[in-house]
């Protein structure tokens, strides 16, 4: 049986992690079509278009390609708990997800420009870091306030970005002491039913 | 360095966590048990095994586990588990270099060099001081404790209710922990404030202004 539900995957691609993040902790079942990038055309699978790359993900005549509409999209879902889009905080959540859309594709671009230098040096990183320390910011708040998700009273689909944002800049040495509020909330993400790792990412950061 | 460094707010560890911290470039790992005593340890964050960081381990009942092979290590700082002898006794010398810890006016102190006397008990500070908030801010210790006036030999600086502490994870970069009494001003408030204190020193602002800002007494 399949699941109609069909995703264009590149394991190591931040934006792809995000994406099958928010599809397991939403318990929403696809189907896997990987598409090693790294390959030359001819040999991906013959569903991507020209000039798309992962993630997609195609449900019937809707394509998608953007992780936060992808998310969006997954809430939607008749399946799907109403908490992760809580239509009594929705405004916060989108715009939280749209906040970690930008965020992620920040780390995409510091991580391709660090890992894809022959000799490992560190981009600037100052987009970056301020977005993470909004983050910490924002996550000290609302612990303040007894809060412990970015924008409602359960977890949602704003914390699954922000998520990959902060596990993610390990790698590119921001040092996890400097957020200690975004430390104790990714915790209890990895707690959450559903949690996948990023294949090669230690299930810490 | 000074003997004893407020590392953290108790607020960022609380029962059966773990965190990582920095003081000097050092690496150490702070975790309190998951038992009735609820001790908090400090140590160096490297496992004797092989050397994984014992900060992204897990507590166990009163025990930290190294996430890589779960060797386990008790309060003591002694190794007391290797899941994978677990009939085998562990040897006495298998273990972590443990730093001395207190607790004190809401913040986490260690003293690397295992002093035994803490000098700030008699300081006279608020007794039942409440934990706000670390920031970190990128600016040198020195910058820091000039802007929240804490003399070069003193632990903090109160200011009325509200207490400041700093420590310096790596050369360059600052940690500062605010702590407040219980009827001072909402926690909420004084970690805007925090930040605002941080963007002003990272900015090279004037400070006075951001200090008259606690004396007027902060709103939420
Ligand atoms: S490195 Fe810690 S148990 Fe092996």
């Amino acid at each position: 049986m399949t699941t109609g539900l069909t995703l264009y995957d590149w394991t190591p691609d931040v934006r792809c992690y995000a994406v099958r993040l928010g599809l397991s902790l939403m318990g929403v079942a696809y189907d896997t079509r990987a598409a090693d990038m790294d390959l030359p055309t001819f040999q991906r699978p013959a569903g991507l278009r020209p000039g798309e790359r992962p993630p997609v993900l195609v449900a019937g005549n809707v394509r998608i390609t953007r992780p936060g509409t992808i998310m969006q999209f997954a809430a939607r879902q008749p399946a799907v708990a109403r908490a992760w889009l809580d239509p009594a905080h929705e405004w916060a959540i989108l715009d939280w997800l749209d906040f970690g859309t930008v965020a992620l594709d920040m780390l995409a671009a510091a991580r391709d420009l660090a890992f894809g230098a022959t000799l490992p040096v560190l981009p600037p990183m100052g987009a970056l870091v301020a977005a993470l320390r909004r983050m910490e910011d924002h996550m000290s708040a609302r612990a303040m306030a007894g809060h412990d998700w970015f924008a409602a009273p359960a977890a949602s689909i704003a914390d699954v970005l922000p998520f990959v944002v902060f596990a993610l800049s390990a790698d590119l040495e921001v040092e996890r002491d400097t957020c200690p509020a975004l430390r104790r909330w990714a915790h209890r993400m990895r707690g959450l039913p559903g949690f996948v790792v990023m294949p090669g990412v230690p299930d810490y950061a | 360095m000074e003997r004893w460094q407020p590392v953290s707010v108790l607020s960022n560890i609380r029962r059966g966590e773990v965190a990582g911290v920095r003081i000097g470039g050092h690496e150490v790992v702070l975790w309190r048990e998951d038992a009735q005593a609820a001790t908090l340890h400090a140590w160096e964050d490297r496992c004797p095994h092989r050397g994984m960081r014992l900060s992204f381990g897990f507590v166990r009942d009163d025990a930290l586990g190294c996430l890589y092979h779960g060797w386990q290590f008790g309060g003591a700082a002694r190794c007391r588990l290797i899941p994978a002898h677990p009939r085998v006794r562990v040897p006495a010398s298998i273990n972590v270099r443990a730093y001395t810890v207190r607790e004190h006016a809401g913040l986490a102190w260690v003293s690397m060099e295992g002093a035994e006397d803490f000098p700030h008990q008699q300081a006279g500070w608020p007794e039942h001081a409440q934990p706000v908030r670390t920031v970190h801010v990128h600016a040198s210790v020195g910058q820091v404790r000039h802007a929240v006036g804490i003399a070069p030999d003193g632990g903090m600086a109160w200011h009325g209710p509200v207490g400041l502490a700093v420590h310096e994870p790596v050369a360059g970069q600052a940690m500062l922990h605010v702590v407040r009494v219980a009827d001072g001003p909402s926690a909420l408030g004084l970690s805007h404030w925090a930040e605002r204190l941080r963007d002003a020193v990272e900015g090279g602002a004037q400070m006075a202004p951001v200090m008259a800002e606690l004396a007027a007494g902060i709103a939420a």
